[in-house]
Parts: C-alpha cells; structure tokens; sequence
C-alpha cells in the first residue's frame, strides 16, 4: 500500500530532521538553571514564593544580608548602623560610590524611597505595585528619614530587636527610584537594582535571563550570563541536568537522592534549611486543651521513620521551631521520642483509655511542605496504634489555607519557612498569642501567659545573649505545652553538573548564583 | 450555507458569556481568594484586608463581574494580577505554543489513526489488525503524564536523542529543527491516546461500509482494491471519523495541559493552571475564553465538514 508508506515517510520525517540537531552544551559562561515554578514576578517585595525571590534577589539588593551558609546578618548596602538605646531609632550609614544598574546612585532617598511605597497609600509608588508582606514586615515602621546623602534613620513604632533582620528580608530590597517611576506597573517585571546581575530578557513559560552587572560594587560575578528555565515535573528537571542542559536544579525529590549520589556527572549539595514542618494541634479545642493529650501526640508519632522513609534524608527530625545550632536555639530541649507506651499513659490520664475520633487537614502540596499527604498518612497509622482515630482530609493548597482561618481545625499539617535564624520570625508570630488565626499565623491558638511575656521582653532587649536566654526559656516552656508535634526541618538538596564551582546552598532558600565559577 | 455559518457565529457570544459566568463563579465559590492564597502561611490580618482592597475584592461580585466584562468588551482582557501583565498578550502568546502542539498531535493521530483503521479494516483479522487492538487498547488506557516520562527517559535520558523538555534550547537555537525536535516527545504523547480511538472507530466504519450493497456492486463491475477502498468506502466513512476527530480536537485541548505540564511547553495550559493555583481571576479567565472559543470555532469546522463530505445534509 503505497499511501501508508507514504504517510509513514512523512511522520518520520520530521524526527529524522530533529535527530541530526544534536543538543548543543552551554556556551562558555552561561549557568543554566532548572526551577520548579515560574517566577510570578522580580520584584521581591511583589512576591512571595521562593522561586520569584530566587532569581529577583540576584537584581535587587537589601542594605544588610545573611553571611554564607548561615543567617547571620553582615552589612551589605550599609556599611554599620546605630540602634538608639530605647531601640526605635535604627540610624544606617550607607555605602558610597554604588551604582543601580541603569546608572543612577544608590542614596539615602532611594532607601526611603523603596519602602515608603510599600507602606504609605500616599506614595507615588504605591500605587504601581502591590506589597503582600508591607504590614507583616513594615508595619511597625512609623518614619525612614534621609537624614544625608548616605545616612538613613528608621523610626519604629515600638521596640522590635529583630530589626536588623527584617531588614535583611527579599522585601526590604533596594530599587532605583527612578527606574520604578519610568516603568510603573511593569517595573515588576523587569526591576532594577544595585545586584550583581541585571534584567536582561523574560521569554514567558520558558526561561529568564539575566546578565552579568560589571560594575557590581563587590565585583562582578564570575560568569557572564543565567538563565533561569521553570520546569514543573521533576523527571524532565532532572533528565536535563544529567544531560547536561541545565546545570544546577534545587528541589531535587526525595526519591532521587540515592539515583543521584552514586551518579558520577553531578556533584550533590545539602543543607538544613531555616524551616519546620508540623503538624498543628488546636490548643483551644477539646480534648487538645489537656496538655497530656498533646504530649501524647507528640510521643505517637513516629518522627524519625517519617525522616527516614518518607524524606529519604531530606529533612532533620525537630525537637522545636529554632533551628538547632543558631544563636537563639535551646540545645537541651525536651525530646518526645517514639514511644506509643507512654502516649497510651498519657492518654489514659487524660481520660482517654480508648482514645477518640479526630479529623486531621492536609495539603496536597504548598510551598515548604514537602510530602504532606505521604507524611500524614504515616502519622495517621502511628495515631490509631495509640487509640486515636484519625479521618485524612485533604485540600487544595488555597482552599486549604482559606478553611484555616475558620478555626474549626482539630490537626492540621503545615510547615513554615522562617528565613532567618532570629527566633523572633518564627516564634512570635506562630505562637504569641497576639498572633491568633485571623490577625496572624497562631493557627494551634496557643496562649501561655509566662511565654507571651518572654517574647514581649525579647523584642524590647537589643542585647543578643539577653534575647538568647529569654527565648531559650520560651523554648522550654513551649515543647513541655506540646502546642504542635514538631516534625522536621527541611533539608534542601541542590544538584550541580561537574563544572559548577563555588556554589553554595544557603539556610534561608535563596540561590545564590553570583558566587558560581564556570569550569 | 453562508446564513448557517453567521447564525452559527451569532452563537458564539453568549456561548463566550456563559463561559465567562461560569468560570468567574467557580474561581470565586472555590475557597481561598487571590490575597490569601498570595500571603499563604504568613498572612496576618492587616496584610489581607489592605490587599483585598488593592485587588478590588472587597466590591460585591456583581461589581466585579460587570467591571471585568465591560473592559472585556473594549478588548482588555485585563491585567494579570501577580505577573502584573496584560493578559490577552500573555494568553495569546502562550496559545500559539498550544495550538502548535495540539494541532501536531490532531495531524499525527488523524493520519495514523486513518491509515492504521484502514488498514486493519481491509486485513480484518490478520496479525497486523490484532497487534493494532492490542496497541490500541494499551494507548487508550495509558495515562499521559505517564507515557511522557516513559518517553523522556528512553528518548532524552537514555537516547540522547531528543531534548527533554521546553520548546526551545535557551541558548542559541531557536530554528526549525530545534523546535521540531522538541516538539515530537510531547506530540507522541498527547496523540497516542486519540491516534487509537481514531483507529478502531475507523476499522469499525470502514469494515461496516465495506459490507454495504455499492461496494459489492463496485467490486463487481471489475474496479479493483484501492478505488473501492480510498474512492468508495472511505468518504462514506468518513462522516462518523470527522465527529470523533472533532470531539478529540477538543479533547486533546483540555489534554494539552498535563503534556504541557510533564514537558515544559509554554502553552496556555500551563498558565492557566498557574493561574488557578493563584486565584489569578483575569488570568483564567481570559485563557479559558481563549480555550473556549477555539472550541467552538473547531465544532463549527466539524459541522461545516459534514456538507462537504455529504451532499445530502443541508443547513437549516
């Protein structure tokens, strides 16, 4: 039949052709990475979703930043600062001679500039742009006056010790001024900053470019281009790397790791990142309002075969919400080992001999929570060995977070990425009791007077080691209330291709690709 | 003729409005609004109201409604609300890339569809006509997101052959054969499903037709195999294959999004999930119009086809 041959020739046809176009490798310079998601947006006080971030923290730069490998904070665009004895004057001394990438200089009035248009409805800027986290970050900031060219003064409404570290935060980044106002509403798109890379193209759905900014003013990175390539499923992110178009991905799945660390083409990267992973329990609800009843939850559940046989390495049992071996991080902490025995007991003495019936809310994915469904169906079987009878319910991620604001959560699972090592940013919000799902993220509803106090204190003293032992006695308080059975934090593994050098993972889930060095 | 195609076209609007209803509706019953959503975990009350206000959610839904369709028909689709760009360029840009992946997949599925029905049809039987049940059984029942990995790791990982995903290499490329050989892995994989559906329904009809009275009596006044089947049979045939084909031309538009999804294609599909993740309302809603439409316009093509191919139906 000469027709079918005919039309077999010309369905191979086209394959004849692609196959003699063999996949060209990277040009000279040019680092190619594989993210999980497009980013929504470069601005970073536009967005909040790491992969935005990840690629708009490369253009835009905030005045103090995390040191390498840790979330200790370094001067960046401000050389030193002041802190007023009350602590409500933070006086910056900003860096001389820095350029923003379309020319124009990086002053005290592009400070003031970058957030007063987060926070004020009157400024010019404000209106092109839309600030998630203004109040969440800024809300506390009453004035930011240029007192010179160089010199900047924050003026807080009260006390907040950890600042410094706000000010450190993808949103507190600074913009041109000028580039903002030219742009408007696009200027989201294609921000311009002091970073050490600049804007350079954007084709949606398929990759962000950025170039190499040569007058960087901590030099200029080492190679000349990045290009930034969303790829959603993670069999083709990987395929890519270990064919060698692209040459760094992060998120790599659990299931990976092994195929992975044995493969001689990639080097492979891990770190523990600033994050925990829990599952919530409603302290304001019965039978959770008896402490023994979550303390017996939290020696149910089994952590470590979690860790084990669902994350597959990537996660770090947690015994708390700091990350262990910061700063402010309680290094006895109180350790609910797998013991179903004594969960049992607990439970008993709750009056609870049989245990109960409950519901437990889950995300079938969200930013941060690695395997949700996986994790809590292990949890699921752990509960019901001690008696407690567990019905899965699982959510979309924006219904999810919608029906936990209607406090009717018995559990919920849920994770939270802190971005820093300060324990204020994951202590107060989560468990002051200020902070009570709707006005904040308090979605357990806890509330202990003696803890409360302690935090308070802690944002009023600037003095480190005295808000260290402040918020390790709050530790301790918190893990005897068992609020939440902590779970994990989050080891983020990254993938490289050998010609990759000199990058390194960082806690807070930034990537910094300006430390790279192309072979 | 020409009056059936503009009644048909007179349709299409509140077709597009009942679509665009429904589609606002349900985005907006869905629990989870786009300030939430946005602030996720963080969101502290403050942040929320300050944002709803900012995106105009505090109006009722009428009100928004009636403002998003009333720049509609002044041809602005509106802006994204995130990515803060204007939606009909973004949607139209990103259709292209589907509409070239989709309308691959229809060629592909038709062509070998048509060809391997007919050819099991006349051998009806045969091994060929059993390995092309078996074949068919096996491509209908396999899932899409599944067959696309299984490609990629034999064709990209293994291979070599063939780039695993996106539709052009980021860096130099950008020709025809560079985007050929990124189209075919996502093209095989959105087609297998229908090329068998097509297949067996064209074996069916053709074998049916093949039994019919004018066929004997073709073969009887002496013309030989190929007239009877490609001249005789096969545009009698034809009428049931082009509604399939038409359905599976939809079908394989909604499809898109799972192969776009495994492969990295920047088409429409893709975006508009994003966009539902992200409660990004005008983001949906024009992809959805734009999805719609092309639906409508590929059932018209459908109908239009049925005259053409059968002198005895007429419009009315």
């Amino acid at each position: 039949m000469k027709i079918g041959r005919l039309v077999g020739l010309a369905l191979l046809l086209p394959l004849a052709l692609a196959l003699g176009a063999p996949v060209d490798a990277q040009p000279v310079g040019t680092l190619v990475v594989g993210l999980v998601a497009e980013p929504v947006n470069l601005d970073p006080a536009q967005v909040t979703d790491f992969n935005s971030n990840r690629v708009g923290r490369r253009i835009v730069e905030p005045l103090i930043t995390f040191a390498e490998e840790s979330t200790r904070i370094e001067p960046n665009l401000a050389e030193s600062w002041t802190i007023s004895p009350d602590g409500l004057q933070y006086t910056f001394k900003l860096r001389k001679g820095v350029k923003f990438h379309d020319g124009t200089p990086f002053n005290a009035a592009a400070v003031k500039f970058s957030i007063e248009r987060q926070i004020s409805a009157e400024h010019p800027a404000n209106k092109i742009g839309k600030y998630p986290f203004a109040n969440y970050f800024f809300g506390n900031v009453k004035s930011v006056e240029a007192m010179d060219d160089s010199t900047v003064r924050f003026i807080l409404k009260e006390p907040r010790a950890s600042f410094l570290v706000v000010m450190a935060a993808a949103a507190a980044s600074m913009v041109s001024p000028t580039a903002m106002m030219k742009a408007g509403v696009d200027f989201a798109s294609a921000p311009v900053g002091t970073g050490p890379f600049r804007y350079a193209a954007w084709t949606r759905g398929q990759h962000v470019t950025l170039e190499k900014f040569s007058d960087y003013w901590k030099g200029a990175p080492k190679i000349d281009r990045v290009i930034y390539r969303p790829i959603v499923e993670d069999q083709a992110r990987l395929t890519e790397l270990l064919t060698g178009t692209l040459d760094l991905i992060v998120g790599v799945p659990a299931d990976f790791v092994a195929q992975l660390e044995g493969n001689a083409k990639v080097n492979l990267l891990k770190q523990v990142g600033a994050h925990v992973w829990y599952l919530g329990i409603n302290n304001s609800k019965k039978p959770f309002d008896d402490k023994r009843v979550r303390q017996a939850l939290n020696y149910a559940v089994n952590k470590e075969a979690i860790v084990r046989d669902v994350l597959k390495g990537t996660g770090a049992v947690s015994r708390g919400p700091v990350l262990p071996g910061t700063w402010g991080a309680e290094p006895n902490l109180k350790a609910y080992p797998y013991d179903p025995a004594q969960a049992k007991k607990l439970l008993a003495e709750a009056g609870f001999p049989n245990g109960f019936s409950t519901t437990m809310w889950v995300p079938e994915s969200g930013s941060g929570m690695q395997s949700p469904v996986a994790m809590a169906i292990v949890m699921q079987s752990n509960l019901r060995a001690v008696g407690v009878n567990v019905t899965l319910q699982t959510m979309e991620w924006g219904a999810y977070i919608a029906k936990l604001r209607t406090k009717e959560q018995e559990l919920f699972a849920l994770s939270w990425a802190a971005g820093s090592e300060d324990p204020d940013m994951v202590m107060y919000p989560l468990f002051h009791s200020t902070q009570w799902t709707p006005n904040g993220p308090n979605r357990a509803m806890y509330k202990n007077e003696k803890f409360d106090a302690l935090l308070t204190e802690a944002r009023h003293v600037t003095d480190q080691a005295k808000r260290a032992a402040l918020y390790r006695e709050a530790q301790k308080i918190l893990v005897e209330d068992a609020p939440w059975v902590f779970v994990d934090h989050e080891i983020q593994i990254a993938a490289t291709s050998k010609r990759v050098q000199g990058f390194k993972l960082h806690p807070s889930f930034d990537l910094r690709t300006e430390t790279v060095i192309l072979r | 003729m020409g009056r059936f195609l503009a009644r048909r076209l007179l349709h299409l609007g509140p077709v597009l409005l009942g679509v665009s209803v429904i589609v606002f509706l349900v985005l907006h019953l869905a629990p989870g609004d786009p300030a939430e959503v946005m602030l996720g975990a963080n969101a502290n009350k403050e942040d929320l109201e300050r944002l709803r206000v900012q995106l105009g959610l505090d109006q009722p839904l009428y009100v928004q409604y009636l403002t998003w369709i009333g720049h509609v028909a002044r041809g602005d689709l509106g802006r994204s609300l995130w990515m803060k760009r204007p939606v009909l360029g973004e949607v139209l840009e990103r259709f292209k890339a589907t509409l070239l992946l989709t309308g691959t997949a229809l060629f592909l599925s038709t062509v070998g569809g048509i060809a391997l029905g007919i050819a099991s049809a006349t051998r009806a039987n045969s091994l060929l006509d059993r390995l092309s049940a078996v074949a068919s059984l096996f491509g209908a029942s396999m899932p899409t997101f599944w067959l696309g990995i299984v490609l990629m790791v034999v064709f990209s990982l293994w291979l070599g052959w063939l780039p695993a995903s996106g539709m052009y290499a980021p860096y130099g490329g950008g020709g025809l054969r560079d985007l050929l050989a990124h189209l075919i892995l996502p093209a095989v994989t959105l087609a297998a499903a229908s090329v068998t559906i097509i297949a067996r329904l064209t074996r069916a009809t053709m074998l049916e037709t093949l039994g019919q009275d004018y066929v004997r009596t073709a073969r009887a006044k002496g013309l030989g195999d190929r007239p009877v089947v490609w001249r005789h049979a096969l545009k009698n045939a034809l009428i049931p294959i082009v509604t399939v084909v038409g359905v599976q031309a939809g079908y394989l538009l909604g499809g898109a999004v799972l192969t776009e999804t495994v492969f990295a294609w920047p088409g429409v599909g893709t975006l508009v999930v994003q966009g539902i993740l992200a409660r990004d309302v005008p983001l949906v809603q024009g992809g959805v119009l734009v999805i719609a439409l092309s639906f409508v316009l590929v059932n018209l093509a459908v109908d239009t086809l049925y005259a053409w191919l059968d002198p005895r139906i007429k419009f009315q």
